[in-house]
């Protein structure tokens, strides 16, 4: 892997420090954890442009692969908490791949990532994650930061920069330390702490629903009805999000799941019982669904 | 005399040892006193400064005690050179956590660190173990409890109320048992630390360091003058503790028997004599 | 921003180096906090190592010796950078611009980004080397009114930061009201 990349997992200065000294050089090299793994790579010149030459679907929608993209998911500090919502749908093209993925990765009994890019990338790193968060607890006898649990995965995909990743992820969790704590990495190597973010091509709509009446202080019943209202709204209007909502709250004892509930029932109770999606002008009883 | 066992560090001899980690115990038990005490949201870390020569800049030379991070003070026995080197990795990875973690290193984790150094050089071949002890203290992000920790050559790492090591690091240990409480304050802490360095520093308070570590603040390195104004405080005690007993207890004690009245003639030739005023090492 | 959204309107994109400096930065997503941690991490390893404050313009040499080795690599930090700080024994503030291919140039003032096409007029005319704080605030105010008024994208507003002889503080910046081109 390149050199700047090798010289960062390392902490920089050993570099330059006791050169002359091989024995403790190597020394140091044992005991450091490596961070980053090792892959073997395919034999080709460029991997990165490989790899977005084969699946980059927005440029050429005939491209041999392609990967799992369509995505809505948010997640939102509130004073109980974090609330954290998924559609359930993966499209490959114009293809719906699935309708019942599972966009929210449990870490661990307190810690939750969500799923938006790449599926694989998400689910492999997201896994990894969790390994290094459990070391991390054995290794100091205490749980994990958020920050630090983040910033494991964001140091971890800047290494891999420019190589093909896709992923925009959001960790979530509640430690003694930080509180409620929630942060957005993505595969450039972004890393943000803020109290609301929407990831996926669905993020403007769950954005404009959220946002108008997001408020900290929100009671959990109220903050567990706008994100899967959020997520409906995605649901409704991007044709890449679907499926079913996915709806977790996390509290400092641990996460709590509310649920994978179809989006259509609930899209339905909302038309009829409050009066919302006044667009559509279909009846129920003309659709397959039932309420 | 030890039959080539110590020659080669990696190697046992046949009854166990490894000899060369033991040598290194002998430089530590060499190197000038070092001591710390834990207070209630106190610790002080003091030092025996070696007496300077005529010509030495002693406002210039490297002290025992040294900054680990800006919470982590870390004080040494042994080998001064070697201590560079150990504190020097010490200070990257305060920094490599930092930066990685978001957050300070605990003190428990840099003595890990400190440590696991230390027995990492203890089991490959054609390196030297580091030939000191040090003592860590400081107080943990966001904690008002004070951490005191020792490592060894060999890599043991311990945690400790009071203690010492180097040059009559037991003597100074038993004093410490004899005379430590869990929740002493401010003035008791640093009194305890001079009173206890004061066991095998016979020339008071200019050959004496130093360093108090409160929670959330900066490291404070006490002033000379000050120093001296303590130890004199204890002589005066002691003389008049001294008199008292010489009033009281004559013939009384007579039974106690040799070893008390061993101990009391050290303490009275330590107080007699005036504070800074140093005969050589 | 990922997507249309901005998902964060108050990132603090600055770090202290040390008491006396503070670095601005922008750039390539990642890299630039990546780079930024980085160089405050090595600058406070120097501090801790050798029990003193490097100024101004040794800050800046050492990371545009960084960026300087960075470009030559096989993926360089892309990076443009402001560090200002105040140089505790010369007794007076220093300013450098310095930008990914490591370029570094002592200035009286600076911007980068399209803020430069608006700002720097503004600067070379108002600025002089004697002007007070407030005098200063002033001239900061004339240039965010004018990117209100003038850049084509929406300006959510600054981040504000004074180092002194005193350190670094954050200075309150009230956002003030919205410009309209006359």
């Amino acid at each position: 892997m390149n050199t700047l990349v090798a010289r960062y997992s390392q902490p920089a200065a050993h570099t330059h420090a006791y050169n002359a000294d091989e024995d403790s050089q190597q020394l140091i090299q044992d005991a450091a954890p490596q961070l980053s793994l090792n892959f073997a790579l395919p034999p080709i010149a460029s991997t990165a442009q490989w790899l977005r030459a084969m699946t980059d679907d927005h440029s050429n929608p005939n491209v041999p692969i392609k990967i799992a993209h369509g995505t809505t998911t948010l997640a939102f500090r509130f004073k109980g908490g974090i609330i954290v919502a998924t559609d359930s749908r993966a499209t490959a093209g114009n293809w719906i791949a699935s309708q019942t993925v599972k966009k929210v990765i449990e870490i661990n009994s307190a810690l939750l990532g969500t799923m938006a890019g790449g599926a694989a990338d998400c689910q492999y790193w997201l896994a990894y994650l969790g390994m290094q968060c459990r070391l991390h607890e054995l290794r100091h006898k205490r749980r994990i930061s958020v920050a630090a649990a983040s910033k494991i995965l964001a140091n971890l995909v800047y290494s891999y920069k420019g190589m093909g990743l896709s992923m925009g992820t959001m960790c979530a969790g509640v430690t003694p330390t930080e509180g409620p704590a929630l942060y957005y990495i993505d595969s450039d190597g972004t890393r943000l702490a803020g109290n609301l973010f929407c990831v996926g091509s669905g993020q403007t709509f769950a954005y404009g629903v959220l946002d108008a009446e997001y408020k900290y202080d929100m009671e959990e019943d109220e903050a567990l009805e706008l994100g899967r209202r959020s997520i409906l709204a995605a649901t409704h209007r991007d044709a890449y999000s679907g499926g079913f909502v996915n709806l977790y709250h996390v509290k400092e004892e641990g996460w709590v799941k509310h649920g994978f509930n179809d989006v259509n029932p609930q899209f339905w109770r909302y038309k009829l019982e409050k009066g919302e999606f006044s667009n559509v002008n279909a009846k129920l009883d003309e659709t397959s669904g039932k309420v | 005399m030890a039959s080539g066992y110590d020659r080669a560090l990696s190697v046992f001899s046949p009854d166990g040892h490894v000899f060369q980690v033991e040598y290194a115990l002998e430089a530590v038990k060499r190197g000038t006193c070092a001591v710390a005490v834990k207070g209630s949201k106190i610790v002080v870390l003091g030092c025996e400064k070696r007496s300077a020569m005529k010509l030495q800049d002693t406002r210039i030379t490297p002290s025992k005690i040294s900054m680990v991070d800006t919470h982590v003070c870390l004080a040494f026995a042994g080998l001064n050179a070697d201590a560079r080197i150990l504190v020097d990795k010490a200070r990257l990875e305060a920094q490599s956590h930092r930066l990685t973690v978001e957050d300070p290193v605990t003190i428990e984790y840099i003595t890990k660190y400190v440590a696991g150094v230390q027995q990492r050089y203890t089991q490959s071949g054609g390196v030297r173990p580091f030939g000191i002890s040090t003592l860590i203290v400081g107080f943990d992000p966001g904690s008002e409890e004070a951490r005191l920790y020792q490592t060894e050559p060999s890599g043991i790492y311990s945690a400790w109320k009071a203690n010492a090591i180097g040059r009559s690091s037991k003597t100074v240990r038993e004093f410490l048992e004899r005379n430590h409480t869990p929740s002493l304050d401010r003035p008791a802490t640093i009194e305890l630390t001079i009173k206890s360095l004061l066991e095998v520093v016979q020339t008071g308070a200019k050959n004496i360091e130093i360093a108090i570590m409160a929670p959330g603040k900066e490291v404070e390195y006490l002033q000379s003058e000050d120093i001296e104004k303590i130890v004199e405080k204890i002589n005066s005690e002691k003389d008049a503790e001294a008199s008292t007993r010489r009033g009281g207890a004559r013939g009384g004690n007579a039974a106690a028997g040799g070893s008390a009245a061993s101990a009391q003639g050290a303490e009275q030739v330590l107080a007699s004599r005036p504070a800074g005023e140093g005969a050589a090492e | 921003m990922r997507g249309a959204s901005i998902l964060k309107a108050n990132d603090d994109k600055t770090r202290s180096l040390n008491k006396h400096t503070l670095m601005a930065f922008v750039g390539e997503a990642g890299d630039t906090v990546q780079f930024a941690d980085y160089a405050q991490a090595n600058i406070q390893l120097y501090s801790m190592r050798n029990n003193s404050e490097l100024s101004p313009y040794e800050v800046s040499s050492f990371i545009r010796s960084e960026l300087a080795k960075s470009l030559r690599s096989k993926n360089p930090y892309t990076v443009n950078l402001l560090l200002g700080g105040y140089d505790a024994i010369k007794q007076k503030p220093e300013l450098f611009w310095i930008d990914y291919l490591a370029s570094s140039a002592p200035v009286p003032y600076a911007a980068h980004g399209y803020a430069q096409y608006y700002c720097l007029s503004i600067l070379d005319k108002h600025h002089h080397p004697d002007i007070s704080f407030e005098q200063g605030m002033k001239l900061l105010r004339m240039c965010t009114d004018e990117l209100k008024r003038r850049l084509p994208i929406d300006f959510k507003g600054v981040l504000v930061k004074v180092v002194n002889k005193d350190g670094v503080t954050l200075q309150e910046y009230p956002e003030g009201e919205q410009m309209y081109a006359p």
